[in-house]
């Protein structure tokens, strides 16, 4: 009942968004507003009815309806009650049933917020808007029915994937789709802008907020995924370069580009060609992105399956990219831009150079991610590139990037003086480099490290130097200091949001430099009552237990860790799930400011007499999260309204 | 520039999605098994009747070895029925179909061959051994043995009637001695 | 325009330089995909290598305390001496069903692991 009263819900729902799609295209197309009106009422039943959808499929998680096939793969008796609400979006069926509900989400948002403000561009957006939510409609009906029966109706279930019993696996989807989906809106209003020849500022404007939002989701979600990654999978890392992990990583990229871009166009009307191409590279690329995780067209870690999705996939970003560059085509001569770059030295110029460094590192991603399809169609031979191809060459390209967000800020537009020049650089590059002599000094050797620290202290002194001098200014004119300082945030939000945003991004880059330049590990064997040691640290291993729990069987690990005095106690373990082939490492850790210890067991003997443990001391690695954090915040101050500007 | 040129802008996306689309042709996790063209191992094992399984009584016929477990959702389930369905079709003709249970519960076991009505003699590998001689490294996965007791073709994932029937009537076809 | 030609001019070479990176990035980093047939007709000494092969039954050696592995890995071929030295460890989930079921075990289906082949 449940399987058939699901999917006849997920019928009537792609029904009425192919409806309404051409309903708010034909309306569009003739001005009468009783059609879009119409699309605008068939959004909204698409919304409940697959709100209802989910809520069904939720409803059958938490009552074990094992009818359901998908709720027979993914839960068993034993499956705790908020990984059984978790798992709804835990495979393939459930992550389309969670993206078409955030697209509908979204749908409904954006006939709110524009109905009345957009007359030109919002019924085509709203049209293709509809017809993307159609499409991954489509999937849930054809290639990925979450309703599907399973008969004969097992006594139990699978059960979840025993990696995905984990917080990160509540927040960690739902960020990222939130991300994706969001940069949906965009492209639907270039396609507007496309489509009714406005392709001047009022799509821009219309979606500046909305890619902050989205690209403020895509951004929590990596980095959830890197500490889901780090705390979670056992090898001590928060990034693979991982197909899948590469796939989130690339829209985000040309998502932070077009950022930037826009800035350019509402200044100087230039650069629309680029980015009305950006803004259609991000979708392309989230589309993509799902491509990749769900076709099985290159290995990885994540991906989800094989099958007839991938093909669905393929075809429609092959639709979604030639309709949208044939309307860039048909569009040209209105692209073209007014204005022209004055000079190498200036706010253009910078921000034209993150853009060129942030599509490049896109693209060496890209070519990354794809090159074992590439030389196995060229030369036959199956080759992969590893982790140290993304690394050799993202690493100066991102550090690049970040000299550039403290010389973007303060150069000035057009055309930057030597005065200019001297006025806001003087301090901060000498700041700079004495900062990465003092580094030096202090024993540092790797060149990576001396450069990451000579540009962080040369943004972080950009910020400061223009934070002191806007501060100094309203001090002359009479404000108190705090007041200034807060009226300054408040009143100059997106500025300043941004700079907190960058000061987020540099404690990020200096967590992933200490993390790659100074983290130490080993492995050894232990019996019971021996100690390792590390980076100063004494593990010593006690023994180890037997535990069984609802859905899975674990042997655990203790280990006293001290470092002069007795710190406390890991407990490492190894989980056997009945079905899996192999036990599943859960990793023990201490986290701290400067340094993580990271225990993971591997092999033991059945007496626990020894065990094999592989030992971390990871280095500011904390600094990522708490980068992520301060982003974070500055973010949301971004995207508070804005209060109307003082003189 | 010239009014048609801008045309050629679309057409850039099309390498981008052929390569993609080729990537569907060649499947990322095929990894050549370096038993095809080698004489299958042999096994013993007791069916869950408690009858003798061995694979050296077989020979002379096609066999097709299927590893399965009642916990691999949906492929199991799904070649469940097109394994029992060729195997009432061929057995007349000299074709032995034999499946052997891997790293799951008895009763577990019984129950799915109950539920599908399977007839064919089917096995568990308590120990592992075999499913460690195979190379078997996931579930479902097929052994298509020949007359002459060698491994002609190992399929991963669900077996279609398709697959099943173009493989065994080639194997037939073959004599039993050279 | 001279302006227009120097950032034309600049883009060119930005290209160029991500050009050779990317170049000398992959012949670096490249992971070949081989059997112990393959590697041994045309080994390269520090070439990074997956092989895939069937272990030769009663060559695996595990020595817990120096955490040493070693076996030959065979694909009725040839026969590869390994010693384990594992680079990476690739902790593969796949959601859903698991068929082929990509894990890495440390024991005897080592199929995905990076090795250091050395052909002999």
């Amino acid at each position: 009942m449940t399987a058939d009263l699901g999917y006849g819900m997920t019928i009537v729902a792609l029904g009425l968004a192919l409806y309404g799609g051409v309903s708010a295209g034909v309306g569009a197309r003739t001005g009468r507003l009783a059609l879009i009106e119409s699309a605008q009422h068939a959004a909204l039943g698409v919304f409940v009815l697959v709100t209802s959808c989910f809520a069904l499929l939720t409803y059958a998680f938490l009552t074990f309806d094992f009818s359901v096939r998908y709720v027979a793969t993914n839960t068993n008796l034993g499956t705790p009650f908020y990984y059984r609400i978790t798992g709804v979006w835990g495979a393939l069926e459930g992550s389309i049933i969670l993206w078409s509900w955030m697209l509908a989400l979204y749908t409904v948002i954006l006939i709110v917020r524009h109905r009345v403000g957009a007359r030109e561009l919002y019924p085509w957006a709203l049209a293709t808007m509809l017809g993307i939510l159609a499409f991954f409609l489509l999937v849930m009906t054809v290639a990925a029915p979450p309703f599907q029966r399973q008969v004969p109706v097992p006594a139990d279930g699978r059960g979840l994937n025993p990696l995905l019993e984990d917080t990160g696996m509540i927040t960690h989807p739902v960020a990222l789709y939130l991300g994706f989906t969001g940069l949906t809106v965009p492209f639907a209003f270039a396609m507007a802008a496309l489509i009714t020849g406005r392709v001047g500022d009022t799509w821009l404007v219309l979606t500046r907020r909305w890619t902050i939002v989205a690209w403020y989701f895509l951004s929590l979600g990596l980095l959830i995924g890197g500490w889901w990654s780090y705390h979670v999978l056992g090898w001590g890392g928060y990034w693979a370069w991982d197909p899948v992990e590469n796939a989130a990583f690339m829209p985000w990229l040309t998502a932070t580009a077009f950022l930037h871009s826009v800035m350019i166009q509402e200044r100087r009307r230039m650069l629309r060609l680029w980015n009305i191409s950006l803004v259609i590279l991000t979708f392309g690329l989230t589309l993509f992105g799902t491509f990749l995780t769900r076709s099985g067209v290159i290995a990885s870690v994540h991906a989800f399956t094989q099958g007839s999705i991938g093909i669905l996939f393929l075809s429609f970003l092959a639709l979604v990219l030639l309709t949208a560059l044939g309307l860039v085509a048909w569009r040209w001569e209105a692209l073209r831009s007014e204005g022209e770059l004055d000079s190498v030295l200036s706010r253009e110029s910078a921000f034209l150079l993150n853009n060129v460094l942030l599509v490049a590192a896109a693209f060496t991603v890209f070519f990354g991610t794809v090159f074992p399809l590439l030389s196995e169609a060229a030369r036959g031979v199956k080759v992969s590139v590893g982790a140290p191809f993304f690394n050799q060459i993202n690493v100066p390209l991102f550090l690049s990037l970040v000299f550039l967000m403290g010389v973007g800020p303060l150069i000035a537009w057009r055309r930057a003086s030597l005065d200019n020049l001297k006025r806001n650089f003087l301090w901060p590059v000498a700041l700079g480099i004495l900062a990465a002599a003092l580094a030096f000094a202090l024993g540092v050797r790797s060149l990576l490290a001396a450069l990451t620290f000579a540009t962080t202290v040369f943004v972080a002194v950009t910020i400061a130097v223009d934070f002191t001098r806007a501060t100094r200014a309203r001090l002359r004119v009479g404000e108190s200091l705090l007041p200034a300082m807060g009226g300054l945030l408040v009143r100059h939000n997106r500025r300043y949001g941004g700079f907190v945003v960058h000061l987020g991004i540099l404690i990020v880059a200096l967590g992933v430099m200490g993390s790659h330049a100074w983290s130490v590990q080993t492995e050894t064997t232990l019996h019971r009552g021996e100690t390792a040691e590390l980076a100063g640290y004494r593990f010593r291993f006690d023994g180890l237990t037997a535990v069984e729990e609802s859905n899975h069987f674990k042997v655990v690990g203790t280990f006293t860790v001290s470092n002069g005095r007795v710190l406390g106690v890991l407990q490492p373990a190894k989980k056997f799930y009945p079905q899996e082939q192999a036990p599943i490492a859960y990793v023990d850790y201490r986290l701290g400011l400067r340094e993580d210890i990271y225990l993971v067991l591997g092999d033991f003997a059945r007496d626990g007499s020894q065990a094999t443990i592989k030992l971390q001391v990871n280095r500011l690695v904390s600094w990522i999260w708490i980068g992520g954090v301060v982003l974070t915040l500055g973010a949301l101050l971004a995207i508070l309204p804005e209060r109307h500007k003082s003189a | 520039m010239k009014r048609l040129w801008r045309w050629l802008i679309p057409l850039a996306a099309v390498p981008v999605l052929a390569l993609l689309a080729y990537g569907f042709r060649v499947s990322p996790r095929d990894i050549p098994s370096p038993l095809v063209g080698r004489p299958a191992p042999g096994f013993a094992l007791a069916t869950l009747e408690g009858a003798p399984l061995d694979l050296a009584v077989h020979g002379g016929k096609v066999v097709v070895v299927n590893f399965w477990a009642s916990w691999c959702y949906p492929a199991c389930y799904e070649e469940a029925p097109v394994l029992e369905r060729n195997w009432r079709g061929y057995r007349e003709r000299g074709v032995v179909v034999v499946g052997v249970d891997i790293q799951d519960k008895r009763e577990a076991a019984l129950k799915f061959v109950g539920d599908f009505g399977l007839t064919f003699p089917v096995a568990q590998d308590l120990k592992g051994t075999v499913s460690v001689d195979y190379g078997v490294y996931g579930v479902p996965e097929t052994f298509f043995v020949d007359r002459r007791g060698q491994i002609r073709l190992k399929h991963v994932g669900a077996v279609t009637d398709e697959v099943f029937k173009a493989t065994v009537d080639r194997l037939l076809a073959e004599p039993a001695s050279p | 325009m001279t302006r227009q030609r120097k950032f034309i001019a600049g883009g060119v070479v930005i290209a160029l330089a991500l050009a050779y990176m990317i170049y000398a990035g992959v012949t670096q980093s490249a992971v070949y995909f081989v059997t112990p047939a393959e590697l041994r007709a045309a080994p390269v000494p520090g070439k990074a290598y997956r092989l895939g092969g069937m272990v030769v039954p009663g060559s695996l050696k595990w020595e817990a305390r120096s955490l040493d592995l070693s076996f030959s890995l065979s694909d009725g071929t040839a026969t590869v001496p390994g010693y384990f030295k594992a680079n990476l460890i690739m902790a593969k989930h796949s959601e859903e069903y698991k068929a082929p079921h990509d894990k890495s075990e440390a024991g005897y289906r080592e199929l995905l692991k990076t090795l250091r082949g050395e052909g002999r």
